[in-house]
C-alpha cells in the first residue's frame, strides 16, 4: 500500500479519539445474513455492523455501511446467522437480532442468554458460536474452557461437554454424523459425539514432532473439518489431518500462527497473521496468497448463500477496521470500512 | 321686350295665389269698387293668365291694325284718312291697354318680390333660431360630460374596508338599514366614519406632541443638572488623586490610557476594550480579594501616541494605492532605483505596523506570566501576536523541551489547524503577488502570528466563502471569543510549563508520577525509561513501524516529535511519540516497536497492537485530575507497566533450557483471553491483579 498524503484538515480533540479509535480496531467476527445480501462484523468496541453487499458489489458501489450499533459492552468474538436471526457473542453472553430490524435503525436485541457460569471473578468470554441445524440447537465455547448446548427453540441449555484443560478458540461440525470438534489454547482437539455428550477422541496436536513449534505455543486457533478430513493451525502448524486414524496427513508451510481455516471446493483457505489469504492445494502446495489490507486477519466468510449469487464474494477481516472483499479469489476488490 | 317680361313674371304670381284668385276678386269686386279705384288691389282680383291673353289680343290686334293702317296708307285715298283716324283710335285704346297691363305686371313683380323678401326673412329667422338651440344642446351635453367626469376628493382618501367599518362605525354613523342597499349613501357614512377617526387622531397627536414637549423639558433640566456636576466631579477628583497614590488605586491612569486608546485602530481598541472588560470581570469574580490587586488578566498600551496622530493626519498615507503612487513618484524623482531596493520599500511598506500595541499579560496560579503583545497590519488588515513565557523560577531548560515554550510554537494551534503561518485574510494574497511575496510564514519571526483567534479577539472576521470588501472590527465577535480563548491560553501554558518539568526528569530516566495517580499503577514496576528524545518531523515518517499513523493524517508538521526507549532486561521497547500542540485535550499518539527475540510492532503482534491502544485509545482512564497534565507521564509509565506484563506473560518456550527471563510476578487470573490470546493488561487497583478488558 502506497503512503497517504497526510490530510490537510486540522484535527480537534472528537476528530483525533475517532482516527484513533478506528486505528486500533479490530473486527473479530464477520456473518452473511440469511438473503446473502448483507454482510454483519462485529468489533473489540463491541460494535456491530451492517454493511450492503448488494450495493457495494452494484455498478454505482455505493453505501456500503447501513448503521452500527453498540451491541456488546466487550469485544464481538463470533457470530453466526439462523435463518431468521444473527447470534452474537462475546464477554459471557450471547445475544440474538432480528436480521429484518437489524437493518432499520435502533435495534434492540431480541434476546439474550448467559451459560451456566462456575466461575465469579471474571466472566468467561465465548469465543466460538456453532449451529446445529439437526437438532435446532446452538454450541457456545470460550473461557470456561466447556462447550454450552442451547436449545434454540426453548433457549434453555440443554448439555454441558467437559474436558478442555484451557479456554477453547472454536469449534466444527461434522455434517453427516453428529458430532462436534473443538480446539483450544490447551493445545488440543477434541471430538464429541452430541447424542452420548461424551468425547470420543483427543488429538493433542503439539505432541507430533512434525507439526509441533514451542515457540509459538500449543494452542488451536482454528479448526474446518470435511468427512473424514480436519485441518487445524495455531501455535502447530497448519496441518491436515486424517480423523479415523488421528495421523496428521499433510503439513503447509505457514510460519505464521493460522486464525482461521475453511475447506472451500477442493482448496483449504487460511488466514492470520500477515496481509494475505492462503490458497493451499490438498498436497500442501501454496496454490495463491493474496494480500488483503490489515496486517492481520482473525475471519474468513465465504458468502455461499444461494439466495443471493451476485454476492458471492468472500470476506477477510482482522486487526483494521476494513473488511477486504474478494470478488473472485485472486484478488482484492475493496475493503468496506467501519 | 315687354312681352319677354311678362311671360317670365307671370308664373310667379300665378304661383303665389293661383287658386284663391276667383274668391278675392268676386269679394274685392262688391266691397272695394265703389270707394276708390286701387290698382295695386286690382292685381289681386285679377287672373294673370287672362292678363297674358288679353295682352296676346291686343297685340294681335295692334299689329292688324298696323297693316290695315300700312295697307290704306300705301292704297291712298281720301276716305282713307277717316279710316286711319278711326283705326287709330282703335290702336289708341289698344295701347292704354297695352299700358295697364305693363303697369299691373310691374305692381305684380314688386307683390311677388316683397313676398319673397317676406319669405326668406322669416326663413332666416328660423334658421338662426336653430342655430341657437343646436348651441345650447351642444353646451348642456359638454356640461353633462364635465359631471360625468368630475372626481371627488373622497375617491383618493384610503377608506377602512367595509367590514371593518360595519364591525368598528357606531350605528349612528354606519345606519347600516340606509346605508346597506344604497352606495352614495354607504360612501358618505364611510367618509364620516373618516372623519371621525382622524378627529380622534389628530387629537391623540396633539396630546403626544404635548408630551414630548414635556419630555424635552425633563431632559433639559437633568442636561443642566449633569453639566453642573461635570466641575463638582473634577474637583472631587483632584482632591482625591492624593489618596489613589496612597491606597495603589490607579484609576486615573486607567483614564490615561482609556485616552491613549482611542488613537489604537478599530482591531486593537476592540480589543483593548474587550479584554480589559473580560480583566475587570474576572478580578470581580473573586469578591474576596480585593479588585485590582490580584489581577489575572492585565492590558497595557504600547508604542508612540505621538506616531499615530501623525498617521491619521494625511490620510492617505494608509491607503494602499496611495502607498504605490507615492513610490511611482519616488521613483521618477530619484532616477530609478534598482528594482530589488523599490521592491523591498513596497515590501516593507506593505508589513508596515501600527505604532500602537497592546500588550495583554496573563497570570497563571504559579506565578508564571505570559506576555502577549498585539499588532495591527495595517495594510494587510490583519492582526498579528507574539508571545513571551516568563516563569517565577528560573528554569533549566531541558534539551528536549526547546520548542516547549519558544515564542514561535508556544500558541500554535491553540484551536485545531491554526497554526499562524498563513494570512487569514484572503485578499492578501493578491496584495503579496503585486510586491512579490511568497508566503507570511517567512515574516511570521519578525511580525508575530496572525493566528485566526487573534482576529477573532480583534473582532476580524475573513469568511472564506465570500471575501468581502471591508472588513469591520466587531465587538461581539471578539466578546464571543474572549473567555474561551483565555481560557485555552492559560491551559496551553500551564500544559506546556508542567511539560516542561517532567521533560527535565524524563531525560534523567524518572517517570514522574504524582501521588492523585498512584492508583493507577501497580507498586512495583520493573521497566525502567532510559532515554526521551526529540525526534525531527521527517525522521518520525521515516519510522518503519509509524505508517499508520502517518496515514491517519495524525502525523501533522505542527505536532511535536520525540522517541521514548523503555528497557527491561533485554527487552528494548521504542514509542515514538506524537505530542499535538493541542495536549492535553488532544492526547499524545503511542507507536510502539518491541525489541525481543525479533522485532515486534503493532503488524506482526497483536498484543503490541492491543499495547497501543491501552495507551491510545483508552488514554482517559490516564488523565488523572483535571487539566490533565500527568496525561504524558502516566502513559509512559502505563506503558512501562504494560511491557513488564507483557514480557512475565511471554508462553515459556519448552524447548530452550534454563529458567525463563522474566518470571511472572503479577497476578494475572488469565495469561490469555479471546481469538487474538490478549494478555491481561487490565490493572485492578485495590486488588492489584491483572485481568483482560
Amino acid at each position: 500500500m502506497e503512503r497517504a498524503v497526510p490530510l490537510a484538515v486540522p484535527l480537534g480533540q472528537t476528530e483525533v479519539f475517532q482516527a484513533l479509535q478506528r486505528l486500533h480496531m479490530t473486527i473479530f467476527s464477520q456473518s452473511v445474513s440469511p438473503c446473502g445480501k448483507f454482510l454483519a462484523a462485529g468489533n473489540n468496541y463491541g460494535q456491530i455492523a451492517i454493511f450492503s453487499l448488494s450495493s457495494a458489489l452494484s455498478s454505482e458501489a455505493k453505501e456500503e455501511i447501513l448503521h452500527f450499533s453498540l451491541a456488546h459492552d466487550g469485544p464481538v468474538y463470533s457470530m453466526v446467522s439462523t435463518d431468521r436471526h444473527l447470534l452474537s457473542a462475546g464477554d459471557g453472553e450471547v445475544k440474538a437480532w432480528l436480521w429484518a430490524e437489524m437493518l432499520k435503525k435502533g435495534c434492540k436485541e431480541l434476546w439474550r442468554r448467559q451459560p451456566p457460569y462456575r466461575t465469579s471473578l471474571e466472566v468467561p468470554e465465548i469465543n466460538a458460536l456453532l449451529l446445529v441445524p439437526k437438532e435446532n440447537s446452538l454450541i457456545l465455547a470460550g473461557g470456561d474452557c466447556q462447550l454450552h448446548t442451547m436449545d434454540l427453540e426453548t433457549g434453555t441449555f440443554t448439555r454441558v461437554l467437559r474436558g478442555h484443560t484451557d479456554y477453547i478458540h472454536c469449534l466444527a461440525l461434522r455434517e453427516r454424523s453428529p458430532e462436534v470438534l473443538s480446539g483450544g489454547e490447551d493445545g488440543a482437539v477434541r471430538l464429541w459425539d452430541l447424542r452420548t455428550a461424551k468425547e470420543v477422541q483427543t488429538i493433542e496436536v503439539y505432541k507430533h514432532e512434525e507439526c509441533s513449534r514451542p515457540h509459538n505455543g500449543r494452542w488451536i486457533g482454528c479448526l474446518a473439518t470435511d468427512s473424514d478430513w480436519m485441518v487445524c493451525g495455531g501455535g502447530p502448524a497448519l496441518t491436515l489431518w486424517h480423523l479415523r486414524s488421528s495421523t496428521p496427513t499433510t503439513i503447509f508451510p505457514i510460519r505464521a500462527p493460522q486464525k482461521h481455516v475453511t475447506f472451500y471446493q477442493d482448496l483449504i483457505l487460511s488466514a492470520g497473521q500477515g496481509r494475505c489469504v492462503n490458497q493451499w492445494q490438498l498436497s500442501g502446495e501454496l496454490k495463491a496468497q493474496v494480500p488483503g489490507s490489515s496486517p492481520g486477519l482473525l475471519s474468513l466468510s465465504l458468502n455461499q448463500q444461494p439466495a443471493a449469487p451476485e454476492c458471492k464474494v468472500l470476506t477477510a477481516a482482522g486487526n483494521s477496521c476494513r473488511v477486504d472483499v474478494f470478488t473472485n479469489l485472486g484478488y482484492r476488490a475493496f475493503s468496506l470500512s467501519f | 321686350m315687354s312681352s319677354e317680361s311678362s311671360k317670365k313674371r307671370k308664373p310667379k304670381v300665378i304661383r303665389s295665389d293661383g287658386a284663391p284668385a276667383e274668391g278675392k276678386r268676386n269679394r274685392s269686386d262688391t266691397e272695394q269698387e265703389g270707394k276708390y279705384y286701387s290698382e295695386e288691389a286690382e292685381v289681386d282680383l285679377r287672373d294673370p293668365g287672362r292678363d297674358y291673353e288679353l295682352y296676346k289680343y291686343t297685340c294681335q290686334e295692334l299689329q292688324r291694325l298696323m297693316a290695315e293702317i300700312q295697307d290704306l296708307k300705301s292704297r291712298g285715298g281720301k276716305d282713307v284718312a277717316i279710316e286711319i283716324e278711326e283705326r287709330r283710335i282703335q290702336s289708341c285704346v289698344h295701347f292704354m291697354t297695352l299700358k295697364k297691363l305693363n303697369r299691373l305686371a310691374h305692381i305684380r313683380l314688386k307683390k311677388g318680390r316683397d313676398q319673397t323678401h317676406e319669405a326668406k326673412q322669416k326663413v332666416d329667422a328660423y334658421h338662426l333660431q336653430l342655430q341657437n338651440l343646436l348651441y345650447e344642446v351642444m353646451h348642456l351635453q359638454k356640461e353633462i360630460t364635465k359631471c360625468l367626469e368630475f372626481k371627488s376628493k373622497h375617491e383618493e382618501i384610503d377608506l377602512v374596508s367595509l367590514e371593518e367599518f360595519y364591525k368598528e362605525a357606531p350605528p349612528d354613523i354606519s345606519k347600516a338599514e340606509v346605508t346597506m342597499g344604497d352606495p352614495h349613501q354607504q360612501t358618505l357614512a364611510r367618509l364620516d366614519w373618516e372623519l371621525e377617526q382622524r378627529k380622534r387622531l389628530a387629537e391623540k397627536y396633539r396630546e403626544c406632541l404635548s408630551n414630548k414637549e414635556k419630555i424635552l423639558k425633563e431632559i433639559e433640566v437633568k442636561k443642566e443638572y449633569l453639566s453642573s456636576l461635570q466641575p463638582r466631579l473634577n474637583s472631587i477628583m483632584q482632591a482625591s488623586l492624593p489618596v489613589q497614590e496612597y491606597l495603589f488605586m490607579p484609576f486615573d491612569q486607567a483614564h490615561k490610557q482609556y485616552e491613549t486608546a482611542r488613537h489604537l485602530p478599530p482591531p486593537l481598541y476592540v480589543l483593548f476594550v474587550q479584554a480589559t472588560a473580560y480583566g475587570q470581570a474576572c478580578a470581580h469574580m473573586k469578591s474576596s480579594q480585593p479588585p485590582r490587586q490580584d489581577k489575572t488578566l492585565s492590558v497595557a498600551i504600547e508604542g508612540s501616541v505621538d506616531e499615530a496622530k501623525a498617521l491619521f493626519k494625511p490620510p492617505e498615507d494608509s491607503q494602499d494605492d496611495e502607498s504605490d503612487s507615492d513610490a511611482e513618484e519616488e521613483q521618477t524623482t530619484r532616477r530609478r532605483p534598482t528594482l530589488g531596493v523599490q521592491l523591498d520599500d513596497k515590501r516593507k511598506e506593505m508589513l508596515k505596523r501600527h505604532p500602537l500595541s497592546v500588550m495583554l499579560d496573563l497570570k497563571c496560579k504559579d506565578d508564571s506570566v505570559l506576555h502577549l503583545t498585539f499588532y495591527y497590519l495595517m495594510n494587510l488588515n490583519i492582526m498579528t501576536v507574539k508571545a513571551k513565557v516568563t516563569t517565577a523560577m528560573e528554569l533549566i531548560t531541558p534539551i528536549s523541551a526547546g520548542d516547549l515554550l519558544s515564542p514561535d510554537s508556544v500558541l500554535s494551534c491553540l484551536y485545531p489547524g491554526d497554526h499562524g503561518k498563513k494570512t487569514p485574510n484572503p485578499a492578501n494574497q493578491y496584495q503579496f503577488d503585486k510586491v512579490g511575496i511568497l508566503t507570511l510564514s517567512d515574516y511570521v519571526l519578525e511580525l508575530g502570528h496572525p493566528y485566526l483567534w487573534v482576529q477573532k479577539l480583534g473582532g476580524l472576521h475573513f469568511p472564506k466563502e465570500q471575501p468581502q470588501q471591508t472588513v469591520i472590527a466587531d465587538h461581539s465577535l471578539s466578546a464571543s471569543h474572549m473567555e474561551t480563548t483565555m481560557k485555552l491560553l492559560k491551559t496551553r501554558v500551564q500544559s506546556r510549563l508542567a511539560l516542561h518539568k517532567q521533560f527535565a526528569s524524563l531525560e534523567h530516566g524518572i517517570v514522574p508520577v504524582t501521588s492523585d495517580c498512584q492508583y493507577l499503577f501497580p507498586a512495583k514496576v520493573v521497566s525502567r525509561l532510559v532515554k526521551w528524545v526529540t525526534v525531527a518531523h521527517e525522521d518520525y515518517m521515516e519510522l518503519h513501524f509509524t505508517k499508520d499513523i502517518v496515514d491517519a493524517g495524525l502525523a501533522g508538521d505542527t505536532n511535536l516529535y520525540y522517541m521514548a526507549l523503555i528497557e527491561r532486561g533485554t527487552a528494548k521497547l521504542q514509542a515514538a511519540v506524537v505530542l499535538n500542540p493541542g495536549y492535553s485535550s488532544i492526547p499524545p499518539v503511542f507507536q510502539l516497536c518491541l525489541n525481543w527475540k525479533g522485532e515486534k510492532t503493532n503488524s506482526n503482534d497483536d498484543n503490541i497492537r492491543a499495547m497501543e491502544g491501552e495507551v491510545n485509545v483508552c488514554y482517559k482512564e490516564l488523565c488523572g485530575p483535571w487539566p490533565s497534565h500527568q496525561l504524558l507521564t502516566n502513559q509512559l509509565q502505563r506503558l512501562c507497566v504494560l511491557l513488564d506484563v507483557y514480557l512475565e506473560t511471554e508462553s515459556h518456550d519448552d524447548s530452550v533450557e534454563g529458567p525463563k527471563e522474566f518470571p511472572q510476578e503479577k497476578m494475572c487470573l488469565r495469561l490469555f483471553r479471546g481469538p487474538s490470546r490478549m494478555k491481561p493488561f487490565k490493572y485492578n487497583h485495590p486488588q492489584g491483579f491483572f485481568s483482560h478488558r
